[in-house]
Order: C-alpha cells, then sequence, then structure tokens
C-alpha cells in the first residue's frame, strides 16, 4: 500500500463518516470526556486519589446530602454549606485575657432545619506554661434573642476541633438548654437521654421555634425552623497571655450545609461531583486499553490459527474454547480477591485474558476466507514467509473490522471493571465509579434514597459505553465488509 | 453419516476442554483452600497449645509435651489435607469433581453441608428469575425486532435502535439500583429486597414470590431485550434483501407469511444460537444483580462462597457454569447443523 492510497482511503472514510449523524455524536462525546478526564486535576481537587480514603480531609464536609441545585425542585429548601476563615470573622480582643471572636450566618425564609452542623477547627495554640492553658467557650445567639450555651471553659489545644452535631457533649447541652427553657428546670449532664443524643439530630433544634411551654421531643422529632440572623460566638480566655500564643490566623468555621456543591457527598463527606470526575479517567483508560488489547491479541492469533490450519488451528481452537469455557466473572473475582494488593493494570491484564476469544473466533472464520483467495497464494509462490503473509497480506484485511469492534467493545470492558471494583475488588489508590456505587451498596445508598450517590456513577458509565457503540455502529455501517456477514 | 459424525466430533471436543478446564478450576482453587487451611491449622493448633497443651505441659513435663504436640499437629495436617503433595490434591479433587461428587461444605448454606444438595436448592430459583425472564426477553425481542426489520428506517425502527443502543451500555446491577430507587424507595410499589418470606405458604406464598420477582424480572427484561431486537432486526434485514424472499412476493404469497415463514426460517440459526446461550446462561444466574436485589439464587450463593471460602461449593458451582456453557456450545452446533446443512458438510470435509 502507497502512502498516497492510504491518505486517499482515509480521506473517502472520513467523507462517509461525516454523513453519520450518530458517529458525529458519538466522537462528539468523545471529545468531551476526554476533556473532562484531561482537566479533572484544574476543575475538580488536585490529587484526589491520595485524600479520597483519608476521611480527616472530608471532615469539613457534611455526610450524606443531596446537591445544592436540588433545592430548585423542592419547596422545603436546605441550606448550602457556608465556609468563613479569619477575614470574614469579628475577632475582638476584650482585655489581654478574653478574646471574642463572632460569626454571623442567616437562615434564610424558606428553608428548613439549618445547618447539619458547625465545625471550628484550626486555632493555634503553643503552649509553653502548662498549669494555665487557655480555654474556649463557645455560646449561640438566635434571633430571639435566646442564647445558648454550647461549650463551657473547655481546655484549647492546636488539635482541638470543635463540632456541633458529632460531639455528644455539645449535644448534651443543646438537651440541657432546651428542657431549662420549654420546662423552665435544670437537670444534669446524667439526666440527658443517651439515645435521643445519639440518634437524633441536635442541630436542627438549634435553628428551630423553641418557647415555654412547648415539648423537647417535638422539637426534636420535628423542628420549626426560625429564620433570621443567628451569632456564633467564642471566648477564649488566655489566664497565661504572655507564655501561651493562641492564633487565628489559620482558623476556619464552616457551617456543614444540607446540601453541598454540584453532585452532593456520600457517607464520608467526599465530594462525589469530584470522584466522579476523576472517575472518568479510569473508565476511559481502561476500556480502550482493554478493548485495543483484546482485539489486537484476538485478531493475531485467529488469523494464525486460520492461517497455519491442520492440527495447529484444531490445537489453537482448542485453547480458545477452554479459556472461552471457564467462567470468567468469578474466576476474575477469585484471582482479585486472594491477589492482594491489586493495581489498574493487573485488572487491564485480567480484562484482557478473558476478553479476546470472541474476536479470535471471528477473525479466524474471516481469515479463513481470504486464506483461500488467489493473490495469497501468489505470494507463498513468490517465498514470502508465514509472519510477511499474515501481518502483510491477511491482517490489514481485517483491520476495518477491527476498529468498530474496538469501539463496540468498550462498554463490556468499562462494566466489567465496575463490576470488579463494584465487588470491592479494585486499585485501592484509584478513585472508580465501580468504587463509588460499591461504598454506595454498601451503606445501604439506595434504601435509603440517596439518589445523587447511585445515578451519577452509572450514567457515567452509560455516557461511556454509548460513546463508543454509537462511534461502532457507525465504523460497522461504513466499514462493514462483505466477509462479516458470512 | 456426516451429521453424526459431526455431532460425535463436537461431542469429544467437548469433553476434552471439560477435562481440561475442571483441571485448571482444581488446581486454582485448591491452592486458594491449602492457604486458607494452613492458617486455619496454625490457629487450631496454637489454640490446642493453649488449653491442653497447657495441661499436658504441667502433669507431665516439656518432653511430653513436644510429643504431643507433634502428634497434634500430624493430625491436624492429617485433617486439613496439608501432608498430601499439591499436585496429588489437584488430581484427586478435579477426578472427583468429574464425577459429579462436589464434596461438603464446613458451614451448612440452606440448611445442608453438601454441595449438590445447596446447587439444588440454588438452581430452580435462578431459573424462577432468569430463566423467566430470558423466556419474556426472546419473546419481546423477536417480535419487536421483525417488527423493526418490516418497516426499516421508520419512526419505530430508530426508536427501537436508539432504545438497544442505551440499554446496551448500562450495567444490569446499576439499573437494578436504580430501580430499587425510583419503584421501591420513592414509589413504594415493590419490596427493597427480593428474599422470600419462609414462614408463608399456599397461595399467599406464590402471591409473595410474584411481588418479590417482578422488579429484578423487569429490570432483566429491559436491559436486555433493546439488545436482542436490536440483533435480530439486523438479521433479518439482511434476510429480507435477498432474492427468494423478492421471489416468493413476486409469487404473491401473503406479507405475513413471508415474514414468519420464509425469512425468519432462513434466519433461524443464529437467532437459535442465541437463545440456546441465553436459556442455559440464565441458570447461572447473575452475580452482581442478585447482590443489588439481595436475591438467594446462583449468583448470590457463588459470593457467599468465596466469602467463606467454601472452595468444595466453589468448585461445584464452576464446574457447574462450565458445563452449562460447553453443552450450549454443543446444543448450538447440533441445532446448526441441522438448521443449516452447510456447515455439517464444510465440518466433515475438513475432517
Amino acid at each position: 500500500m502507497r502512502w498516497v492510497d492510504i491518505k486517499e482511503g482515509f480521506k473517502e472514510f472520513l467523507d462517509e463518516f461525516k454523513k453519520e449523524k450518530t458517529g458525529i455524536a458519538g466522537v462528539i462525546l468523545l471529545i468531551i470526556l476526554v476533556l473532562v478526564a484531561l482537566t479533572a486535576p484544574y476543575t475538580t481537587i488536585p490529587n484526589l486519589p491520595e485524600k479520597w480514603r483519608n476521611s480527616q480531609y472530608w471532615e469539613d464536609n457534611p455526610k450524606n446530602v443531596p446537591p445544592t441545585w436540588y433545592n430548585m425542585f423542592t419547596s422545603q429548601k436546605l441550606v448550602p454549606q457556608e465556609v468563613y476563615y479569619k477575614d470574614e470573622l469579628k475577632i475582638t480582643q476584650l482585655n489581654k485575657n478574653t478574646t471574642i471572636i463572632e460569626v454571623d450566618y442567616v437562615l434564610p425564609e424558606n428553608y428548613y432545619f439549618g445547618p447539619q452542623g458547625i465545625i471550628v477547627k484550626n486555632i493555634n495554640v503553643t503552649l509553653n506554661s502548662p498549669y494555665e492553658v487557655p480555654t474556649i467557650s463557645v455560646y449561640f445567639e438566635r434571633p430571639d434573642g435566646k442564647t445558648v450555651p454550647l461549650l463551657v471553659n473547655k481546655q484549647l489545644s492546636s488539635s482541638l476541633t470543635v463540632a456541633v452535631g458529632r460531639d455528644s457533649t455539645i449535644s448534651s447541652n443543646i438537651y440541657i438548654w432546651l428542657v431549662n427553657v420549654t420546662e423552665g428546670r435544670e437537670i444534669t449532664m446524667f439526666e440527658v437521654p443517651l439515645e435521643t443524643i445519639l440518634i437524633s439530630d441536635m442541630v436542627a433544634p438549634l435553628f428551630a421555634k423553641v418557647e415555654p411551654g412547648m415539648n423537647v421531643d417535638d422539637i426534636i422529632e420535628n423542628p420549626q425552623p426560625l429564620p433570621g440572623t443567628y451569632k456564633l460566638i467564642l471566648k477564649i480566655d488566655n489566664p497565661a497571655p504572655d507564655e501561651n500564643k493562641v492564633i487565628y490566623d489559620d482558623i476556619k468555621v464552616t457551617f456543614l450545609g444540607r446540601t453541598y456543591g454540584t453532585m452532593g457527598t456520600d457517607y464520608l463527606g467526599r465530594d462525589i461531583w469530584a470522584g466522579l470526575i476523576w472517575g472518568s479517567r479510569v473508565s476511559l483508560t481502561i476500556g480502550i486499553l482493554v478493548s485495543v488489547l483484546s482485539t489486537i491479541i484476538g485478531l493475531v492469533y485467529g488469523v494464525t490459527s486460520a492461517y497455519l490450519g491442520g492440527n495447529a488451528d484444531e490445537f489453537m481452537m482448542r485453547i480458545n474454547e477452554i479459556f472461552a469455557s471457564i467462567p470468567s466473572l468469578p474466576i476474575l473475582i477469585l484471582i482479585g480477591a486472594t491477589a492482594g494488593h491489586i493495581t489498574l493494570w493487573f485488572i487491564v491484564v485480567l480484562l484482557v485474558i478473558f476478553g479476546w476469544m470472541g474476536i479470535a473466533r471471528i477473525a479466524r472464520s474471516m481469515a479463513l476466507q481470504i486464506k483461500e483467495q488467489t493473490y495469497i497464494e501468489a505470494a507463498k509462490a513468490l517465498g514470502a514467509g508465514n509472519g510477511r503473509i499474515i501481518f502483510k497480506h491477511i491482517l490489514p484485511q481485517l483491520l476495518p473490522y477491527a476498529f468498530a469492534v474496538i469501539a463496540l467493545s468498550v462498554p463490556g470492558a468499562v462494566i466489567a471493571e465496575a463490576s470488579l471494583s463494584f465487588l470491592g475488588i479494585g486499585d485501592p489508590t484509584a478513585v472508580t465509579w465501580g468504587q463509588i456505587l460499591n461504598a454506595a451498596q454498601a451503606q445501604a445508598a439506595t434504601t435509603k434514597g440517596y439518589w445523587w450517590w447511585v445515578i451519577p456513577p452509572g450514567l457515567g458509565i452509560a455516557v461511556v459505553g454509548l460513546t463508543f457503540v454509537l462511534i461502532g455502529t457507525a465504523l460497522d455501517k461504513i466499514l462493514n465488509p462483505r466477509l462479516r456477514r458470512l | 453419516m456426516g451429521y453424526l459424525k459431526y455431532l460425535a466430533f463436537r461431542i469429544v471436543n467437548a469433553i476434552i476442554v471439560l477435562l481440561i478446564v475442571t483441571f485448571i478450576i482444581s488446581a486454582l482453587f485448591v491452592k486458594v483452600a491449602e492457604e486458607s487451611n494452613k492458617s486455619k491449622m496454625y490457629e487450631e493448633l496454637m489454640l490446642w497449645e493453649r488449653s491442653e497443651g497447657a495441661k499436658i505441659k504441667q502433669s507431665q513435663g516439656l518432653e511430653a509435651f513436644e510429643q504431643a504436640k507433634a502428634a497434634k499437629q500430624a493430625s491436624l495436617e492429617d485433617k486439613y489435607e496439608l501432608n498430601v503433595p499439591y499436585w496429588q490434591k489437584v488430581y484427586n479433587k478435579a477426578i472427583r469433581t468429574l464425577k459429579l461428587d462436589f464434596g461438603t461444605t464446613s458451614m451448612p448454606i440452606f440448611g445442608t453441608n453438601n454441595v449438590s444438595d445447596i446447587i439444588k436448592v440454588a438452581v430452580p430459583r435462578s431459573i424462577l428469575l432468569f430463566t423467566t425472564a430470558t423466556i419474556i426477553v426472546i419473546i419481546l425481542g423477536i417480535f419487536l425486532g421483525v417488527r423493526a426489520a418490516r418497516h426499516a428506517g421508520s419512526v419505530f425502527d430508530r426508536a427501537l435502535s436508539i432504545f438497544a443502543l442505551v440499554t446496551y451500555s448500562l450495567p444490569m446491577w446499576w439499573t437494578g439500583m436504580m430501580f430499587l430507587l425510583i419503584f421501591a424507595y420513592k414509589l413504594g410499589w415493590f419490596p427493597l429486597s427480593s428474599m422470600f418470606d419462609p414462614q408463608l405458604t399456599g397461595w399467599a406464598h406464590i402471591k409473595d414470590v410474584i411481588w418479590r420477582l417482578a422488579l429484578p424480572v423487569f429490570t432483566y427484561v429491559f436491559v436486555i431485550f433493546g439488545g436482542w431486537a436490536w440483533t435480530t432486526r439486523n438479521i433479518m434485514i439482511g434476510t429480507l434483501q435477498e432474492d427468494f424472499i423478492m421471489a416468493a412476493r413476486a409469487k404473491g404469497i401473503p406479507e405475513h407469511k413471508i415474514i414468519y415463514g420464509h425469512a425468519l426460517r432462513a434466519a433461524a440459526p443464529p437467532i437459535v444460537t442465541m437463545i440456546i446461550f441465553a436459556l442455559l446462561g440464565s441458570l447461572g444466574g447473575a452475580i452482581i444483580s442478585e447482590l443489588v436485589f439481595n436475591y438467594p439464587g446462583m449468583g448470590r450463593l457463588y459470593w457467599v462462597a468465596l466469602q467463606q471460602n467454601e472452595t468444595s461449593l466453589l468448585i461445584g458451582l464452576t464446574y457447574f457454569f462450565t458445563v452449562l456453557y460447553l453443552a450450549s456450545v454443543v446444543l448450538a452446533d447440533m441445532i446448526y447443523g441441522f438448521l443449516d446443512p452447510r456447515v455439517k458438510v464444510g465440518a466433515s470435509a475438513r475432517m
């Protein structure tokens, strides 16, 4: 084949491909997917796979909350995440020993529940005099004028995180305050019912109507939101300001949203949107690699088998049948489960080992037809070797078919990888759609109705699959050699 | 003579493949079992050392203890077959498997330890779910495919093609999760788990089973039938362009008869092959989909066996799957040769 012929043939093919609407749609989708995958570190969080399993990294995120845009479809609006840094806070130095930090938070009308929690962290303390440790008190001022003491005189250290909604002491204090307001009596820490504190949402009552005469359990069960401006007050007492330094430069106050980001969060507070975008890398890479490799191996194997004929053909076809009759998914699970640490490369190799047989069979039957053509005989008569005939004369004939097969077998490979990840057999250093779904299944997300966690990864798989099916069927239509019908 | 020889050749071929695959499976699983048995043995030995061993050490001295420990270790090695050479074990296991003697599990599953009995409980359940669904898919797929081929290029044909392409790229288990989310969680029409209620009997039991099977069957049909219809359509369009169809039309044979009598008959071989593989394949269940629906069939059984390290059950199940596949191959070859005589002539000519 001369270079000019190839150029000509390619131009002809392009002209024909442009007429296939589905093919064009597929190519556009593919370009978008590749761009999304390539720009993942810039559009979302850089180096996500390293952070994905580190639950501390996701501490500042709410858990199991839907995406922010979900508010557009409901009448019960849910607040988004809000983060305050040093510049947005009001820090007043009352005197040498006392500092007051104030945070204003507005709960607008039509919003339900208020935030999922409040987290204050990154107050740096340098301790030189251990007997005069600085202390922190946290108060919460509500629009109805009532003030809730959340935390009183707790010793302050650099590692301290005030977590309203996760800390059971704070939840108990809220309960004590609720009883105090509604019934007018003071109860102690030991009278607080532990189950209520651990199971119920104790942050919602903070942002709800609480009046004397109301029932505490009713408020916890069914809080009525109280819109207005709230104020979180941190009072820090430092008895020895010269020895013990308290620095607020890095302070971070987070009002955990009841909604989060583009795609919500999972049970660890992980940003599902970032996971989705990063997952596209794995899906595309594995899908394309597996289908390209298994198609090449299958083609070469099938053509060689057909060309050699006789006993060699019989032998090679028996091996093919042996691979085909081993049930692949169970064996893949077994190998994956016993192999210990699995890398993505290992998964590619496994999927290729169990993925080349069908193509080899079809390639063989096609090559059997080509083999009988006179030009092969001519090449043989001229003294061409087996390798030359196979690679130079038979394989190029099958190439157009190979491209269609590659495109059409990508969805299978993508689904196979996702299936393995879904069963918990995958590369622990990667973020994949299958793993996101695996976590969703393990946390029973379907039975709790966490749709934002279940639907998007599967849609991702479907979109990648559809992209290649569209391209594949278009290619098939154009390149379909007559041989394929036989 | 041609057909019988062709058939005999295919069956012998399948048996050879089955023998080799059985050995490969046994080698693989015995290796895994050896690892877990070794750790089990050491665990048991440690336990013995702490209880009985300590007593012997106290009453009879260190020497007697060492002797007793060696004896205990030997007996444990015997129990876990650790003193038998690896290949010997593989050979024994393979031979026993070929004789359909799968052995027993260490923990009872479905109330029995016998692997054959466990499989006998699970297979009917997979048939109930997947074979039923497959039959629906076949009927629906062929009917819709033939319709699309008759009106190629129509809105119906295009809609079907698009639907087929989309469902082809969906993982079935994810679709199952979606449907659970919509129909079971949101609308509450179906149960969240497809595990049967064992307390019910008679009519109530049947009603319970139907109610619990509805969603998995619907999921399966939804994901699979598009591909079937599309493939049938493509085969039929190819056949409808053949000369003999034109001849039949020219003779004035009614269109209905041409489609179902002539064209479908000619297109039958590949479709029948698909039907055989689908029907026999459905006996094996589907691992992930059964997990999602919490359905106690073959697929879930395999998963349980993997989780509990039940080597005998794993080998039994894998052997079952392999036999199913090879039986499909032979059956398909048989029927293909019957429906399309050219095949067997080609094969016997080569022999």
